[in-house]
């Protein structure tokens, strides 16, 4: 769900400040989840950043099928926040998008303001939605089933929020563009939970350690 | 660093294996942009790669493949810069 600057009429006041509006938000939120992280991370984190955001970034360009001749792939965030936690996730998927902005030119540069905010901020916020479901505990049995619904939720979000940010483009505007982006995307958030799912799992499998994201939402609720 | 290198290779793996079995088919937000024929105006950042491709390369597979290695490797390394400034300027004592 990568917007591109081809959907957005410079020309048009309401696409125009609707991409600086989503620079701002994005701004805001990235400076927030930078100040928290500071503060929140120790050293080790620097080595699953990096490793994780590569891996979100491969996975990204694996798109599958869903149907009506349409794909989807994983975006990822939620997983990002369940090893990460919320900070270090907004920061990591920050950084996938913007190499794909830059170098492929997948999502646009004008347009990262949004697809900052739709895929690395709503991604790091799903963190929250899953401990609230957890109850912040990371180890019961409502875990996979949360991080299921917090990434297809996660998806929708992106989705709805795209599906509004692009709208100018459209003559029939939001009522051709949400409807229509929920539709696809319904789809491609089951994908997107499962294999989430499949991928935490797997995680917790072979090295439970490292699932950090939701220990450390713990920590801090506990003072 | 080693265990970088390691994730690299299983990434180079993982993509070598997928490329070929990953849908050309629109995404959602593609698919919505065709259906109702809205004309995108002309892009003014093209990328270094755009599509994911390597134009000097003609074999699709190897394009994307390699365009993929590459990619995987400056994010790896921007995680790392990210980290390492991250920590750099950290307030609280470890």
């Amino acid at each position: 769900m990568h917007i591109p600057d081809g959907l957005i009429a410079t020309n048009e006041p309401t696409s125009v400040t609707v991409t600086v509006g989503m620079w701002i938000l994005s701004i805001a939120f990235l400076a927030w989840s930078w100040k928290k992280a500071k503060t929140t991370y120790n050293r080790s984190i620097t080595s699953l950043l990096a490793i994780s955001s590569a891996f979100v970034f491969a996975a990204q360009m694996i798109n599958f099928p869903i149907a009506f001749g349409t794909s989807g792939h994983l975006v990822g965030g939620t997983f990002l926040a369940v090893l990460l936690g919320p900070y270090a996730a907004m920061l990591s998927m920050t950084i996938v998008l913007l190499m794909q902005a830059f170098f492929f030119a997948d999502g646009g540069i004008m347009a990262f303001g949004m697809n900052a905010f739709n895929m690395a901020v709503i991604g790091g916020l799903s963190c929250f939605l899953i401990k609230l479901l957890t109850r912040g505990s990371g180890g019961n049995r409502r875990l996979i089933p949360s991080i299921f619904l917090a990434s297809w939720l996660s998806v929708m979000t992106g989705a709805l929020l795209a599906a509004l940010e692009i709208s100018p483009a459209f003559a029939g505007g939001v009522m051709v563009t949400v409807p229509s982006m929920l539709f696809y995307h319904a789809i491609i958030g089951l994908g997107e939970g499962a294999i989430t799912a499949v991928l935490i799992s797997s995680v917790q499998r072979m090295q439970p350690a490292i699932i950090g994201g939701l220990s450390l939402l713990k920590e801090r609720t506990k003072p | 660093m080693n265990k970088h290198f390691a994730v690299i290779a299983a990434i180079v793996v993982f993509l070598a294996v997928f490329i070929p079995l990953a849908s050309s088919s629109p995404d959602g937000l593609e698919r919505v942009v065709e259906t109702f024929g809205v004309e995108e105006n002309a892009p003014y950042w093209s990328g270094v790669m755009s599509d994911y491709a390597i134009e000097a390369i003609e074999n699709p597979y190897v394009s994307t493949l390699l365009a993929g290695v590459f990619g995987t490797f400056m994010v790896l390394l921007a995680g790392l810069l990210l980290g390492k400034v991250m920590m750099a300027k950290r307030h609280v004592s470890e």
